[in-house]
């Protein structure tokens, strides 16, 4: 194998591949990247029988063949190199990176014993890409990160027609939203619960993408969901498991709801929250025109802040965890944010609060962002 | 073993890898068995202002006349076997001087949340997944109980070890009872899972490597504990 490549092209691919290498594996091989060379084209993957990744540049290509090179040292030279072709080739069962005057040998993993990299070419549908990763970075973050309940480490996605519901929970709060799906596959409703580590990789590597096309498909009794954009794929096992059915969560109609300025809310609470002990809760007092923000930490140290809010329905007082209500809020991704009481009949249990985007004082946000979360009980 | 309680009032220096002085002031000497010497204050918990690990040897010295004259009436000397540590305690005055017997330690028994678990995953054993069914708590095997034996939805056997914190012994230990159990024809197939309320990174990659499930159990929801501050 001998080809020759852009710098900056193959240093872009090479890191791509290795970021979806696994942390901690009991098999060598699969620290590896995959380099294929054939025709005029550079193949890199990473597979470690639950997630890959793959990618295809253009090269000059000498002779082709594959070979397996350690993948973090791969991205680590491939990052200093300097602005030159660099030239890879296989000698004598070692790798030589050469580019300008820097030349690297590195040893060469056996390559047949690498497993098959799955290839799909079924398309179940397109997102737009920059809506897809604007959805995944508003939800993926209320994924739970506790082993306890494995289903809810995922997000679950929805497909329904003409829409892409992305859905995550960490019982705590729960995260929605709808994104267009251009559909071509025969039915029109699946689901599919994917780990939420790469659906959060997933966005921030096709952020730029126009369209991104999923595949949902059953091989050899695993089911793979596969996502492919500018020579990118991704794939990904699902997760088994039957996701909780979180949106009869969500209340029907509100009456009673604030609209804030988002960015006043999230400063007052950062402010507030300072003098808070860790898993605490801040009380947000409600009424006509404004927002109290109170807390009260050890040592006796209190703090409050008043800020301007515009209140529709009864004066209304929630104890909040700060750093869940500011998740909502930041992934509201608007200038103002609608905050709505919902009722209920439990007194140990205040009903949940709703975190919507809202464009002005006065009118909804047009995304479907809807993000709900449970109090804590009022203490005094 | 005796163990040795004196409250007296000394002050005490210790002289070795480090130096330090405690000043004079009523304090709690114990002389344990194994030879070590602690000295406590009325406070900081379990921990000692100053000791002396064992192996050690305790030997009074003769006060001087000059000592004597300082108020000392009885120097101890606490002198480390192996290193050049010397910890050296002058008693001005000796309130308590107490020695008992404590008899053979039994060591620490069965950690009381480790037995409590096994007692709620066996009553929610559907915990481990759909259709499990439980066997018994501590199925004898010749080389120890094993925590709980379940049949998973399809009938086969489930070993199941047991542990509040989830490390690398525990996954050996769930490894050796399934190579046992295996040989037996009439348990034969045996699955392992590992079940714990944290499982460490390593362990986790062990297990799954050999094939062992790693089930992370919600203590306060099994013994029926809401969480007011969820969703659902």
């Amino acid at each position: 194998m001998k080809f020759t490549v852009n710098r900056d092209v193959f240093s872009e691919a090479v890191s791509f591949v290795v970021k979806l290498l696994p942390q901690r594996t009991t098999l060598p091989l699969l620290s590896g990247a995959l380099i294929e060379a054939d025709g005029s084209t550079l193949t890199l993957s990473s597979f470690d029988y639950e997630v890959s990744a793959r990618t295809q540049v253009t090269a000059d290509v000498e002779a082709g063949g594959r070979a397996l090179v350690s993948g973090r040292l791969l991205n680590d030279i491939a990052n200093r190199l300097p602005q030159a072709p660099i030239v890879i080739s296989t000698e004598d069962g070692r790798i030589q990176v050469k580019c300008g005057s820097v030349s690297f040998s590195l040893p060469a993993m056996p390559v047949d014993e690498y497993p098959t990299v799955p290839q799909i070419d079924d398309v179940s549908g397109l997102v737009p890409g920059e809506d897809f990763a604007s959805a995944i970075a508003q939800v993926s973050l209320a994924a739970s990160k506790d082993d306890v309940t494995p289903v809810i480490t995922g997000v679950q996605f929805e497909i329904n027609e003409n829409s892409l519901g992305l859905i995550a929970t960490d019982r705590y709060r729960v995260a929605v939203r709808e994104i267009d799906w251009e559909n071509s596959m025969s039915g029109d409703a699946l689901t599919a619960l994917v780990p939420a580590r790469i659906v959060t990789e997933v966005g921030k590597t096709f952020a730029h993408s126009t369209t991104v096309s999923v595949a949902i498909v059953s091989k050899d009794e695993r089911e793979l969901i596969s996502f492919t954009a500018d020579n990118k794929t991704v794939t990904s096992l699902l997760i088994k498991g039957n996701f909780p059915p979180v949106r009869r969560l969500f209340p029907e109609k509100v009456e009673n709801y604030a609209v804030v300025n988002t960015n006043d809310l999230i400063e007052a609470t950062n402010r507030v929250g300072l003098v808070l002990d860790r898993e605490a809760a801040l009380r947000f007092s409600f009424r006509e025109g404004s927002v109290t923000l109170e807390a009260a930490g050890s040592e006796a140290a209190q703090a409050s802040e008043t800020i301007d809010a515009h209140l529709a329905g009864d004066d209304t007082v929630v104890s909040l965890k700060p750093q869940f209500l500011l998740d909502g809020l930041r992934s509201a991704h608007s200038e103002y944010a609608r905050i709505s009481f919902t009722k209920t009949d439990n007194p140990n249990k205040p009903g949940p609060v709703l975190i919507t985007s809202q464009t002005s004082k006065d009118e909804a946000g047009l995304d479907s962002y809807k993000y709900l979360l449970q109090p804590n009980l009022l203490l005094r | 073993m005796w163990v040795r309680v004196v409250i007296a009032k000394c002050s005490v220096d210790y002289a070795g890898r480090l130096n330090a002085h405690l000043p004079l002031a009523t304090r709690l000497l114990m002389l344990k068995g194994d030879g070590s010497v602690l000295i406590h204050s009325d406070g900081g918990s379990y921990k000692p202002l100053n000791w002396m690990s064992p192996p050690c040897t305790l030997s009074a010295i003769e006060v001087e006349p000059d000592q004597a004259e300082a108020g000392i009436t009885e120097i101890w000397k606490v002198t480390h076997a192996k290193t050049a540590d010397l910890l050296v305690i002058n008693i001005h005055e000796m309130f308590s001087d107490t020695s008992h017997d404590l008899g053979v330690d039994p060591g620490l028994i069965k950690d009381g949340v480790e037995a409590d678990l096994q007692k709620l995953l066996a009553e929610h054993i559907e915990t481990l997944g759909e259709g499990h069914t439980l066997v018994r708590r501590e199925y004898y095997t010749a080389i120890g109980p094993v925590d709980i034996l379940a049949r998973d939805a399809m009938g086969v056997h489930v070993a199941v070890e047991l542990k509040r914190r989830g490390d690398i012994d525990g996954v050996e230990q769930l490894t050796r009872y399934l190579e046992l159990m295996n040989r037996d024809p009439l348990l034969a197939p045996v699955t392992g899972v590992f079940a714990a309320q944290e499982i460490k990174p390593q362990a986790r990659t062990l297990a799954e490597d050999r094939g062992i499930r790693c089930v992370v159990l919600d203590y306060d929801a099994l013994r029926g504990l809401a969480n007011h501050n969820t969703l659902f």
